[in-house]
C-alpha cells in the first residue's frame, strides 16, 4: 500500500493483512554544487526502489512517506526523531518496520534502531534510463523482498 | 433610489458569488468520481493500446513464463512509464493464455511455483495465496477471484498484450 487516500482506505479495512511498514531513510542536502548532482541522482533511485519493492510486496506493506534529513547532521540525534517515527508506526499497529537507505552512515547506529535497516550501495550510472540500472532495480527488488519475506 | 439601485447591485453580486461558490463546489465533487476514474490502482489498463512484450510466439510452451514490457501511462496528473508484468502459456486446448501476476487478495505478485509444497500453482507470498495454473483462486487461501487476464493478439508472429481484466469479462 502506499500513503495514498484510496490505499489507506484499504488498509484500514485489511489491517490484519498489512503488517510491515517500509521507510526509505533519504539524505537531503544543497551546499556543494559539486555534490548535489549526486544526492538528486541517489534520492530519485531510492524512491523508485522503493516504490518497485512496494509494487512487489504491496498486499503487506505500507509505504510510509520517506523520512528526510540534513545529510550533515549528528546522526545521534536523527537516531532518537527516527525512533520516534518508528514508534509511532508500530502503535498502529506494525509488526516489522524496515528502513531502506543507500547512506552508509546508519550502518554505525543499526543496534540503536528500532527497525531494520537495509543498507544498500547505489549503482552510479549516467543516466536514470540506463539499462544497466534497471538490471540492478530488478535485482535487489527481488533479493530485499526476500529479505523481507525471510521475517514473516 | 440610487441607494435602491445600489442594494440591488450588492444582492445580485451576493447572488452571483454563492452561485459561484456552489458552482465550484459541484464541480470539486465532479471531479473526484472522475478522477476515481481514471485512478491506474482501480483501472490497471492505461491507455489500452496492444503492446509488443518481446516473446515470439513459438517460444511460448505449457510452462508459465514470466514477461515484462513498458507503456505509458496516464493518469489524471501524470503521464509515467509503468512496467506492466505478465504470466504467458498455452493451455491444454492449445491456446494463448497471458495472466496478470497482481494477487486479487490485496495486490503482491504472485509467482509461479513460489512455493515448494505447492507445484503448478501460483503463489503469492504475502499471505499464502494459490491459484491453480489456469488462474483460480484455490479456496481457503485468501483471494476471492481469480488472476486477471490479459487479452491478446498474435501479429507476424509475435505476442501483444492489452489490458488485464478479471476472468470472463474480457
Ligand atoms: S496479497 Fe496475495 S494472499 Fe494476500
Amino acid at each position: 500500500m502506499k500513503w495514498r487516500q484510496d490505499d489507506v482506505n484499504k488498509y484500514i479495512t485489511a489491517k490484519e493483512y498489512i503488517d510491515t511498514a517500509l521507510l526509505s531513510l533519504l539524505p537531503f542536502h544543497i551546499l556543494k554544487d559539486d555534490e548535489i548532482s549526486k544526492q538528486a541522482y541517489q534520492s530519485d533511485v531510492l524512491q523508485i526502489f522503493a516504490d518497485e519493492l512496494e509494487r512487489e510486496l504491496s498486499g503487506r506493506t505500507m509505504q510510509i512517506p520517506p523520512y528526510t534529513y540534513l545529510h550533515h547532521t549528528d546522526k545521534q540525534q536523527e537516531v532518537s526523531r527516527l525512533n520516534t517515527w518508528i514508534k509511532e508506526i508500530e502503535t498502529q499497529p506494525f509488526k516489522h518496520t524496515f528502513l531502506i537507505t543507500f547512506d552508509m552512515g546508519w550502518k554505525k547506529y543499526e543496534r540503536q534502531l528500532e527497525g531494520q535497516l537495509i543498507w544498500l550501495p547505489v549503482i552510479q550510472v549516467d543516466h536514470i534510463h540506463d539499462n544497466e540500472l534497471k538490471r540492478w532495480m530488478h535485482e535487489n527488488v527481488k533479493q530485499v523482498s526476500e529479505l523481507i519475506r525471510s521475517y514473516w | 433610489m440610487s441607494d435602491k439601485k445600489k442594494q440591488v447591485t450588492r444582492r445580485q453580486f451576493l447572488n452571483y458569488t454563492l452561485t459561484g461558490v456552489g458552482g465550484f463546489m459541484a464541480a470539486g465533487m465532479l471531479i473526484s468520481p472522475l478522477r476515481m476514474a481514471i485512478d491506474p490502482v482501480l483501472q490497471p489498463s492505461g491507455d489500452g493500446d496492444f503492446a509488443n512484450v518481446g516473446l515470439s510466439v513459438d517460444d511460448i510452451t505449457t510452462e508459465p513464463q514470466p514477461v515484462e514490457w513498458e507503456v505509458e501511462q496516464v493518469d489524471a496528473w501524470y503521464k509515467s512509464d509503468v512496467t506492466r508484468k505478465a504470466f504467458v502459456f498455452k493451455n491444454d486446448q492449445d491456446e494463448i493464455v497471458a495472466l496478470s501476476p497482481k494477487c486479487t487478495h490485496l495486490g503482491c505478485m504472485v509467482s509461479w511455483e513460489g512455493s515448494e509444497s505447492h507445484p503448478d500453482q501460483f503463489y503469492c507470498p504475502c499471505h499464502d495465496g494459490r491459484f491453480t495454473k489456469d488462474g483460480t483462486n484455490v479456496e481457503g487461501t485468501p483471494p476471492l477471484e481469480p488472476l486477471h487476464v490479459y487479452e491478446h493478439k498474435v501479429e507476424n508472429g509475435m505476442l501483444f498484450l492489452g489490458k488485464a481484466y478479471p476472468r470472463g469479462e474480457a
